[in-house]
């Protein structure tokens, strides 16, 4: 424990300092004052709109520590998007349209696997593949007039969506929203803490000395896109199950390559890109709040560029020395690295 | 090589599922542009024509007329890319069809240029004002334009009645003059009743998919009802819808939180939204198109602009709920504004 926070102690320090500033903003203006019914629902926004977009990079940051570059996630989630609600609808059950969004990613990344591992096909091309294939799919197939059999149910994890303002934001949601919190810590711990991790990110980097040691490269990059595949399935099925209750053609609104941007932002560290997408959210529901509450009298338009134009000046100071993982995109062939 | 294969065959594939224009044409008709035929075409904007709002209205409206024209037939197009909206009209042209409708503001000015083009072909162009000072009288077009803001400000009346919050909320597609129409006029109403009433108004962010976003819809509606909104004006096509469905999980849907439908009586068209959907800010477009389009086959078409009709749909479950003189206030209000002796004062721009 003191060894956890002798090593994480920003971390730790930043997520004491946002505790008590909530729980002290609460006390000062009380629960149902304006800041903190503003605060929480921006805090919301943000949250919601950083969902999918965290499950999304997590599928890249997977991806190309791995080694493989996944241009794909777009697709797979509109597909998973499509499958989760179709299938929600045809059979009656949310739980069992989730698990087709689940696999659907994850076969989508089989597909992917295939092609950049096994094929050893260009990954920029494989994954564009990916995009066009799940456009002319969801297009085709589509079908109107079809609702889900009933909404997904939201949970509240006991004491804590009692924390102030952060309980009902992050620790009150639907299942996959819940499940998206476990995933990066999870996810956090087994890149750096478990064998699995060091492995992964060993054939990301040198695959060749991986190779030597013993492991299976190409093996594990295939299991790693397949089972990335099905976080951009949660993606897909969260928003069209979740938060909202319908299927849209090109719904995934290019999602899929913000996430990208997303876990180059987070410098593909899944911690770092749960927080960056969070951060994207956060100026989203910020310029929809400056547009409600029309404080500056400049057209939305402008004020709606702001998520933008922030990204790209922190994106340019922040992130301007990040290194993407030195074997990514890079197909292993056995014998042949140097 | 093998690469090479798959990629090819992945690509054709999607190639051959993407691209197909719907339509109705069910018994083998006589070729447009013959004697015997009377082919309609319509364009939809960036949304689709089963949007449960404007494109569907519109698309509803020239079925209707199908129907009750003898011989006639009629195909859509929907538009992806608003770069295509001259391709999609030029689609129908080119076959010498009769008469084009395009669905849309956005479509003004391909609609013009392509009435310029094919004198003999009628065009109809929904929600497109035609500024005849500027590109002068068109005759073979006629641009059908609704008073959205008359229904918006009879919504907003019934809205200000129905707050507890004295807040309201409004969803909002892209800012352009149908929506703006609707939500000023929805303001207007509101203020109209009580001065000191909010309302949060915001438009969708981003210009493709403004229509077509319906989970950023439910968030921002979930963002307005955390900000004690308790009537949320859902206008946008599918992004409106995800505002009215996320409206109707909210607890007290229904009871003490209402939300407000657009375009179309949306109590059929988005039953998710059943819950909490009192009325629906209605245009007649339906009506509207399919009266265009008979004139244009009884020859008494003409063009320049032409009005529209606008109102509020029925309060389905709600009728009870809704005390009397809410209903009474409101329905002077309708009224009112239809024989002009009530102004919404809602100017753009």
């Amino acid at each position: 424990m003191t060894d956890f926070i002798r090593n994480n102690r920003v971390a730790v320090i930043g997520a004491a300092v946002v505790l008590l500033a909530c729980i002290v903003l609460t006390l000062v203006a009380g629960t149902d004052s304006d800041i903190v019914r503003k605060t929480t629902s921006i805090l919301r926004f943000a949250w919601t709109f950083a969902i999918p977009l965290v499950l999304a990079a997590l599928v890249g940051v997977i991806g190309e520590r791995s080694g493989v570059v996944n241009i794909g996630i777009e697709g797979q989630i509109l597909a998973s998007a499509f499958a989760g609600f179709f299938v929600a609808a045809a059979s009656g059950s949310v739980w069992i349209g989730i698990l087709a969004g689940l696999l659907t990613g994850m076969v989508m990344g089989a597909f992917l696997a295939w092609l950049c591992v096994r094929l050893r096909m260009d990954q920029i091309i494989a994954g564009v593949v990916l995009n066009i294939v799940a456009t002319g799919i969801t297009s085709f197939y589509y079908v109107q007039g079809k609702s889900l059999p009933s909404g997904v149910p939201v949970w509240e994890v006991p004491l804590l969506s009692k924390i102030p303002i952060i309980g009902p934001v992050f620790f009150r949601g639907g299942p996959i929203a819940l499940g998206t919190l476990v995933v990066v810590v999870g996810l956090v711990f087994a890149l750096f803490h478990t064998r699995w991790g060091l492995r992964t990110r060993a054939i990301g980097e040198y695959p060749t000395a991986a190779d030597t040691a013993g492991i299976n490269v190409n093996l594990m990059r295939f299991v790693n896109v397949t089972m990335a595949g099905l976080l951009a399935g949660a993606a897909g099925a969260v928003l069209s199950m979740e938060q909202s209750s319908t299927f849209e053609r090109g719904m995934s609104a290019g999602k899929g390559f913000l996430a990208l941007a997303i876990m180059i932002f987070g410098a593909w560290f899944p911690g770092r890109a749960f927080f960056a997408a969070l951060f994207f959210g956060l100026m989203s529901g910020l310029a929809s709040q400056l547009q409600a509450d029309k404080v500056v009298n400049i057209p939305q338009q402008f004020i709606n560029l702001l998520p933008f134009v922030l990204t790209l000046i922190i994106l340019s100071v922040a992130a301007g020395r990040v290194r993407p993982p030195a074997a990514s995109g890079q197909p292993f062939v056995k014998g042949e690295g140097s | 090589m093998k690469a090479i294969r798959a990629l090819a065959l992945a690509a054709a594939a999607a190639l051959a599922l993407s691209g197909c224009a719907g339509g109705t044409a069910a018994a083998p008709a006589a070729e447009c542009g013959t004697a015997d035929a009377f082919c309609i075409g319509l364009v939809t904007d960036s949304g689709k024509v089963d949007d449960k709002s404007f494109n569907q209205s519109a698309w509803e409206g020239v079925q209707a007329a199908v129907k009750a024209i003898p011989g006639s037939q009629s195909k859509y197009v929907e538009t992806t890319d608003t770069k295509d909206y001259a391709a999609n009209i030029k689609q129908f042209t080119d076959k010498k069809y009769n008469v084009v409708v395009t669905v849309g503001f956005l479509m003004t000015e391909a609609t013009q240029a392509a009435a310029k083009a094919n004198p003999n072909v009628k065009f109809i162009g929904i929600d497109q004002f035609q500024d005849t000072a500027k590109v002068g009288e068109i005759a073979n077009l006629a641009g059908l334009t609704f008073p959205e803001d008359q229904a918006g400000y009879a919504a907003g009346v019934l809205a200000a009645k129905l707050s507890k919050t004295k807040v309201l909320g409004q969803v909002l597609g892209m800012q352009i003059a149908p929506v703006e129409k609707f939500a000023k006029g929805f303001e207007a109403g509101a203020k109209s009743v009580a001065s000191d009433i909010k309302v949060i108004t915001v438009y969708h962010p981003a210009g493709d998919n403004a229509f077509t976003d319906p989970a950023w819809g439910a968030a921002e509606a979930q963002k307005q009802l955390d900000q004690k909104a308790d009537v949320i004006f859902g206008a946008g096509g599918k992004t409106g819808n995800g505002a009215l469905g996320q409206v109707a999980k909210a607890s007290g849907a229904g009871e003490s939180i209402f939300c407000i439908g657009v375009d179309t009586d949306q109590w059929n068209t988005v039953p998710e939204a059943q819950k909490c959907l009192v009325t629906s800010a209605m245009k007649l477009i339906s009506e509207g198109t399919a009266d265009q389009i008979k004139a244009i086959k009884g020859a008494t078409f003409k063009g320049g602009n032409v009005t529209g009709k606008a109102g509020l749909a029925e309060y389905h479950a709600f009728d009870s709920k809704v005390p009397a003189d809410v209903k009474d206030a409101v329905s002077k209000v309708v009224a009112d504004l239809k024989s002009g002796a009530l102004q919404t004062g809602v100017k753009l721009g």
